[in-house]
C-alpha cells in the first residue's frame, strides 16, 4: 500500500515536471532579454515552436550550435544551455557578444532565406 | 519588402558613400586648385594661429559678436548642429549595423537620449523654416533650393523618428529612412550643405585676412 502510494506520488511528480517543461517550451514567445542590464529595445518576438514549424527546422543545433576553438561542431547541440552561458555582454575574441550572436543567428539566416524579417522593428516590435 | 530594403541598404548605400566621400574630396581639392590659379596671393598671409583663433571663436556659443547679437538663433543653431551629428553617429541601431557588417563598434547613446536629440533637430528645422519665411533679411537670400535643402536635412530625422516609434507603415518608413539618409549624404558636397566642408576654410581665410592684413578680430 505504502509502496503503491510512493509510486503514484512519483508518477504524479514526474508527469507534472514533464508537463511544466513541455509547457515552458511552448511558452517561448520572445527572446529572453532578462540577462541584459539595460535593454534599449523591446524583447525580440520569437515563438519557438511556430517558428520552427514554419521554417521547417528539425535539428536543434541549426540554432543551438556548439563552437570549439572557433570551429562549429557539426553533431553537437546546446539546447540544454542558455545562449548567455557562452555569449557574454561583450565580444570575446571571435565569439560575438550576446546581442550580436542573436542578431547574426536570427537575421543572418533570415537574410539567406529571403522571406523572414530583417528590419529592427520587425522583431523588436513595440 | 526585404529585397527593396536590401537594395537601398546595400548597393545604394555604397553609391551614396562613394559620392559623398569622392564628391567631398573633389570639391575641396577643386576649391584649393582654383584659389591657387586665381588668388595664389592668399597663401602668403594664411596663418595657422589666426585660422585657429577664428575657428575656435566661431565654434563656441556666444564667443563672437554675431552669436551674441542673435542669442535665440545661436542656441538653436548650436543645438541643431550638435544633435544633427551626434544622434546618427552614436545611435545604437546604426552602430549595431556597422558592427554586423564591418565588425567595428563604438560608444552609443541610450535610445531615449537619441530620441530627444531627434526631436531637437526636427524642431530646429521648423525654426529655420519659419525664420526663412518671416525674416526679411533672410528672405532676401533665400532661394527655392534652400527649402528643398532644409527638407533633405529634415527627412532622415522625421522618417527615423517615425520608424523608431513604429507608429505607422513601419517597413516602408524604414526604406524611406535609408533613402533619405543617402540623399542627404550625396547632397552634402553638391549643395549649400557643402558649408560642412568649406566652413573651416572660410574661417581660416577670414581669420588670417583679419589677423594678418587688417590687424583686427573677425569675431
Amino acid at each position: 500500500m505504502k509502496k503503491g502510494m510512493i509510486i503514484i506520488a512519483g508518477i504524479l511528480f514526474l508527469s507534472s515536471v514533464m508537463l511544466l517543461s513541455v509547457h515552458s517550451q511552448e511558452d517561448v514567445t520572445e527572446v529572453d532579454r532578462s540577462v541584459f542590464t539595460n535593454p534599449q529595445r523591446p524583447a525580440a518576438v520569437f515563438k519557438h515552436d511556430a517558428h520552427n514549424q514554419n521554417a521547417g527546422i528539425e535539428n536543434c543545433n541549426e540554432c543551438h550550435h556548439v563552437y570549439e576553438d572557433g570551429k562549429l561542431l557539426e553533431d553537437e547541440s546546446s539546447e540544454d544551455q542558455r545562449c548567455a552561458d557562452c555569449h557574454g555582454p561583450e565580444a570575446d575574441g571571435n565569439k560575438p557578444s550576446l546581442v550580436k550572436a542573436f542578431h547574426v543567428n536570427c537575421k543572418g539566416c533570415h537574410e539567406k532565406q529571403q522571406k523572414a524579417p530583417i528590419l529592427c522593428g520587425e522583431c523588436h516590435v513595440r | 519588402m526585404n529585397d527593396i530594403y536590401q537594395f537601398v541598404s546595400g548597393p545604394l548605400a555604397w553609391v551614396a558613400f562613394i559620392l559623398f566621400i569622392g564628391g567631398s574630396l573633389y570639391r575641396v581639392i577643386a576649391m584649393i586648385a582654383e584659389v591657387k590659379k586665381k588668388e595664389p596671393f592668399i597663401f602668403t598671409y594664411m596663418s595657422l594661429k589666426y585660422s585657429l583663433r577664428s575657428i575656435l571663436h566661431w565654434i563656441t556659443p556666444f564667443a563672437t559678436y554675431n552669436w551674441r547679437r542673435k542669442p535665440v538663433l545661436t542656441v538653436v543653431t548650436f543645438a541643431f548642429h550638435i544633435c544633427l551629428f551626434v544622434s546618427p553617429i552614436f545611435l545604437l541601431a546604426h552602430v549595431t549595423l556597422w558592427d554586423e557588417s564591418w565588425n567595428i563598434r563604438w560608444w552609443t547613446l541610450p535610445d531615449g537620449s537619441a530620441d530627444i536629440m531627434t526631436l531637437i533637430v526636427m524642431a530646429s528645422c521648423v525654426f529655420f523654416l519659419v525664420r526663412r519665411l518671416t525674416q526679411r533679411e533672410v528672405q532676401f537670400v533665400t532661394f527655392v533650393s534652400d527649402y528643398i535643402i532644409l527638407g533633405i536635412v529634415a527627412a532622415p530625422f522625421i522618417t527615423g523618428f517615425l520608424a523608431y516609434h513604429q507608429w505607422f507603415g513601419y517597413p516602408i518608413l524604414m526604406i524611406l529612412h535609408v533613402l533619405a539618409g543617402e540623399v542627404m549624404l550625396v547632397a552634402i558636397p553638391f549643395t549649400r550643405l557643402s558649408h560642412m566642408l568649406f566652413s573651416p576654410f572660410t574661417r581660416a581665410y577670414m581669420g588670417s585676412e583679419f589677423g594678418v592684413i587688417r590687424k583686427s578680430k573677425d569675431y
